[in-house]
């Protein structure tokens, strides 16, 4: 078998997955149970095709594409995520008379397109692996379409996302023409020219980084770029709110990762300080406004903004002469993704009966009346603040060790997350006094939840407890994925 | 098998997570039987190490009962635990006071008791765990761990503000132990630079021996993780001016998490100072000891002054804390041998009187729901041997030579006399303060006519039962035993004492450049006056809303 096909089975795998549900859901429709076992078999189908394919790992199509201990990691992370996903979902669909079996589809698409960014070692394929994630977000975001706040959010999040994605189109051309090349590793060649000859960073070059850096920081929703996530994080349905918060972003962080780290890093010291500046805003604003909120949802939406600059400090790090501020972002991000679709899956879960809304009311007395959701809601919390012994604690700890590490201004970030840090456990914590401080407001009783539901909370409240007590589970993996990245 | 095979401290940490499962599927009414029993066999246990424990000599001054395994062995991060006699003698004092605040809650506690037994044991574990570790990220995850289940028993079964206090507790111990957390790892990182290996990097005896009679870490990194240290610690003795969070969350939580808040919460702060702070930063310790020593007098005088018009029982407890925490950090960095053993004394002695005049205060309350000492009067006569035992513990807590609070803040006083006779002048006038504020009160309570209030009460106000004697009884028979004897402790803490004076006496120093100590003075200044603006402020405006507020009424 060709080499390039060996490489790209993944891919294949995951778009032959969604069509099949497709198929299924064709020919015998409103089968929701047989959608989701049929998209689960996908998934797994998907991470065996992953693993299968990093055992010759290599290039394909000239460069363009590249299988690594990177794409590996953040592969099996992204199926994940969409399992978690697909899992949390119908609870909340279905009494909201929404389809399954087109969410799955959806689903399953955009992670084709994170999965082809995690691959991509060429701008234009970048691109192309972007665009193909945050289509379906959209599609995701305006999901509840008969509902308002839905429609309106998909709409920002729409028009800001089309921007932006000019933008860093923009950003594309600027850098291939400064270069000559769309090849990552030709970019950096001539990057390192440029940087070996003084005064050959023209202003050119400047505009095309400044447009790639927008154009990105609206992809991770960094401040000042960032307006459009908590209407759109709001307006979505709860499953969809929890994917977007994790998903999408994750996804572009890995565009980072192949942008910033591998084309862009031979002039890592002209973009540190626009990082440092970048990830100093995000935590602070973020947490400064989610303090305000009393909306759950729009709480979350707002500390997802500060995760994303506290993953921001492992890529400062990393521009600081650190290794392991890779290794620290992507553990974050494997941490960060499991607590916070754990969270959303709660709320979620409580929003089973149409009509319940996600304001902290909602959460009065869940401690009493629910006993297990306000537990591992709690659990939850906790990890996102960064208490031990849990994912996030140990998370958190890598990024500050690699800031410490970086010295200079980064170790200046490294002491900002941890304030940062207990500024959010005000407004985390706020929570649980909602749930185990507080009477309920209405007594009525608690709806069933589905055997999907427990099933995937399980999953996400055993990662989140076992990264946090044996971390070097994972830790393995991801020191050859920023091996294959920066080393 | 022999003793010496069993991991015997890993059992006494991780035993109340046997009960927390065994709480978790058992039913509602068996909780509390469960508890007790847990945190009973633990405490047993944690008797064994005493006996097991060799403490004269060169093996008193050794980490026993060690158990180590790699655990993220990328960074050299361990599990490892061990005690000297200083952490022995404080999980002691947790595990018994443990048993005693369970016992104590079984009355008080009426609401959701299985998830209040699961957080007291937990908060267990958690500070046994800060106790015996030996890796400082281990120590840092059980530091953290007992704000979680403190945070739930103060906002869950508190009092009427009990939402205010917990989340400034929180907050107050989460911004100083994070910023330790930043420390820990940059003090790991600096090992590592300066040996090439990641192998031990957060072993405290690697890190002490390389700090003490190794090269030792840089001036600078010494000065700002013992600054990190010292603020995640002074808030948790806590020192003034970090004490605020005390009295809200003291007269906010129920009484037997008033009990571990006092007796053995604000210790972690005073065992972080001798464990970790003095001997991986000697340098800076002797930088900072004269500003510390400073705040700890005035932690003194100002706990017993403000303790002196508190017209709240449990407040007028809380601060009478402050007050005598400040022996606890003065002895602690005057740096002689009488200081630190009086430093140690005093807070076993802190934990067992202030636990006890905690429990006495919930019995007072659990009968009148009230704790204001002007209502009160006369109490003697109603419940005699209440007025014995409250006054025997205030007596203790006032110095009487006997008993042991006395040998405590007298070996303080020496080792502060040493340092510097002004320093110890001051402080012993605070004595006196202490018996004023400790028998005005008594009086107050207790003699007399029966007032009013408690006269309407008469058919409530039953002298103590069974179950409260049995919590006080044991309490008051250690406060004599080392009051009389205070050799059992002294002898067990020997080894430690003589370990961390030999620590810090290894550096000298770390010389701050004026500009540099100059610029932190008017940072602080800076942030006094304006903390000073803001208060006056808010009482201005505050007396204009009232004063509106009467004209409105009176208009």
């Amino acid at each position: 078998m060709d080499q390039s096909l060996v490489l790209i089975t993944p891919l294949v795998v995951a778009i032959g997955a969604a069509i099949v549900v497709l198929l299924v859901d064709l020919i015998l429709p409103g089968r929701d149970s047989l959608a989701v076992a049929v998209s689960l078999i996908g998934l797994g189908a998907v991470a065996v095709a992953t693993l299968w394919a990093n055992q010759a790992p290599g290039q394909a199509y000239g460069g363009a594409y590249e299988v690594d201990a990177l794409t590996t990691f953040l592969d099996l992370l992204f199926v994940s995520i969409i399992a978690l996903t697909l899992v949390f979902a119908p609870d909340y669909l279905k009494p909201r008379g929404l389809p399954i079996a087109e969410f799955a589809v959806v689903l399953m698409f955009a992670m084709t397109g994170a999965m082809l960014i995690a691959a991509s070692t060429d701008l234009l394929l970048l691109f192309l692996g972007l665009e193909l994630m945050v289509l379906p977000g959209y599609m995701l975001a305006a999901f509840h379409k008969t509902d308002g706040y839905s429609t309106e959010g998909a709409i920002k999040y729409f028009l800001l996302g089309s921007f932006s994605s000019a933008i860093f189109l923009f950003g594309l051309a600027f850098v291939w023409g400064m270069t000559g090349s769309t090849r990552v590793g030709d970019v950096a060649a001539a990057l390192t020219n440029i940087a070996a000859t003084p005064g050959a960073f023209s202003a050119g070059l400047a505009m095309g980084f400044a447009f790639l850096t927008t154009g990105v920081a609206f992809k991770i929703a960094a401040v000042p770029f960032h307006y459009w996530t908590p209407d759109a994080y709001q307006g979505s349905p709860t499953p969809v709110t929890g994917y977007l918060s994790v998903g999408p972003k994750i996804g572009a962080f890995a565009l980072i990762l192949r942008l910033f780290v591998e084309a862009l890093a031979p002039l890592k010291g002209d973009w540190l300080p626009v990082i440092i500046v970048l990830a100093a805003l995000t935590m602070t604003v973020g947490n400064l406004i989610a303090l305000t909120q009393d909306n759950v949802k729009r709480m979350l939406a707002y500390s997802s903004i500060a995760h994303t600059g506290y993953m921001l400090v492992g890529l400062a790090a990393y521009a600081g002469g650190q290794q392991l501020g890779i290794e620290a972002l992507l553990f974050y991000a494997a941490a960060y993704s499991f607590m916070n679709l754990g969270g959303f899956a709660v709320i979620a879960a409580l929003q089973k009966r149409a009509g319940v809304t996600s304001s902290l009311e909602t959460f009065a007395g869940l401690g009493r009346r629910e006993p297990t959701l306000g537990a591992l809601m709690t659990l939850f919390l906790l990890s996102l603040t960064g208490i031990p012994p849990t994912a996030g604690f140990v998370a958190k700890a890598l990024l500050i060790l690699a800031g410490v590490q970086a010295g200079g201004w980064v170790a200046f970030l490294a002491v900002l997350v941890v304030i940062n840090a207990a500024v959010a456990a005000f407004y985390y914590l706020r929570v649980v006094v909602y749930m185990y401080m507080r009477e309920p407001v209405s007594e009525v009783e608690p709806p069933r939840h589905g055997r999907l539901l427990w099933g995937g909370l399980a999953v996400a409240t055993a990662l989140t407890i076992v990264l946090g007590f044996f971390p070097f589970l994972i830790t393995g993996m991801i020191g050859q994925a920023a091996t294959a990245l920066g080393g | 098998m022999s003793i010496s095979s069993i991991p015997i401290l890993t059992i006494v940490t991780f035993l109340p997570l046997v009960g927390v499962l065994a709480l978790a599927i058992a039913p509602e009414r068996y909780a509390r039987g469960i508890a007790l029993a847990t945190a009973l066999a633990t405490w047993v246990v944690s008797l064994l190490l005493l006996v097991g424990f060799q403490a004269g000599g060169q093996r008193g001054e050794l980490f026993q009962f060690v158990v180590a395994a790699p655990w993220i062995p990328a960074f050299g991060i361990q599990f490892k635990l061990g005690v000297d006699g200083l952490a022995l003698i404080l999980v002691v004092l947790t595990t018994t006071l443990t048993w005693i605040s369970i016992l104590a809650s079984f009355g008080p506690i009426k609401d959701r008791v299985k998830l209040y037994m699961i957080s007291f044991l937990v908060l267990e574990v958690g500070l046994i765990g800060v106790f015996v570790a030996l890796d400082l990220f281990l120590f840092y995850i059980f530091w953290e761990i007992v704000l979680v289940p403190m945070y739930l028993i103060i906002g869950i079964w508190g009092g009427g503000n009990r939402i205010y206090a917990t989340i400034k507790f929180v907050l107050y111990t989460l911004v100083g132990s994070l910023l330790m957390l930043v420390a820990i790892l940059a003090t790991g990182f600096a090992f590592q630079a300066a040996t090439g290996s990641w192998a031990n990097a957060f072993d405290f005896e690697t890190l002490r021996s390389f700090a003490t009679t190794g090269p030792g870490f840089a001036g600078g990194l010494q000065l700002g993780a013992f600054i990190a240290f010292f603020l995640a610690f002074a808030i948790k003795v806590p020192m003034f001016p970090f004490h605020t969070w005390l009295p809200d969350a003291h007269v906010e939580a129920p009484t037997a998490g008033s009990v571990i808040l006092a007796a053995i919460m604000l210790k972690l702060g005073a065992y972080g100072f001798i464990r970790f702070a003095l001997p991986l930063f000697p340098g800076a310790a002797h930088t900072f000891a004269g500003v510390i020593i400073a705040l700890s007098v005035i932690a003194i005088i100002y706990g017993a002054i403000v303790a002196l018009v508190q017209p709240d029982l449990k407040k007028l407890v809380a601060y009478s804390s402050v007050s005598h925490m400040g022996f606890v950090t003065l002895g602690i960095f005057v740096f002689n041998e009488q200081g630190m053993q009086g430093a140690i004394l005093q807070m076993v002695n802190h934990g067992l009187i202030t636990g006890a005049l905690f429990l006495l205060v919930g019995v007072i309350y659990e009968r009148t729901h009230d704790r204001t000492i002007a209502k009160m009067g006369g109490i003697s006569t109603p419940m005699p041997a209440y007025a014995v035992a409250f006054g025997f513990f205030a007596f203790a807590s006032a110095g009487l030579p006997g008993l042991s609070g006395f040998v405590g803040e007298f070996l303080s006083l020496v080792g502060a006399f040493l340092y510097s006779p002004w320093v110890a002048a001051v402080a012993t006038f605070c004595m006196i303060l202490a018996a004023a504020y400790l028998l005005w009160m008594y009086q107050r309570m207790f003699f007399g006519e029966v007032s009013d209030f408690l006269k309407n009460l008469r058919h409530h106000l039953t002298d103590l039962t069974p179950t409260e004697v049995l919590t006080l009884a044991p309490l008051a028979a250690l406060v004599v035993l080392f009051g009389v004897v205070p050799g059992l402790v002294l002898d067990l803490i020997a080894g430690s004492v003589a370990n961390v004076l030999r620590d810090v006496a290894s550096q000298p120093a770390v010389e701050v450049a004026p500009e540099v100590a100059a610029v932190a003075l008017l940072a602080v200044a800076i942030y006094v006056i304006a903390r000073v603006i803001v208060t006056a402020n808010a009482d201005r405006r505050a007396a204009i809303e009232a004063a509106d507020l009467a004209a409105g009424a009176g208009g």
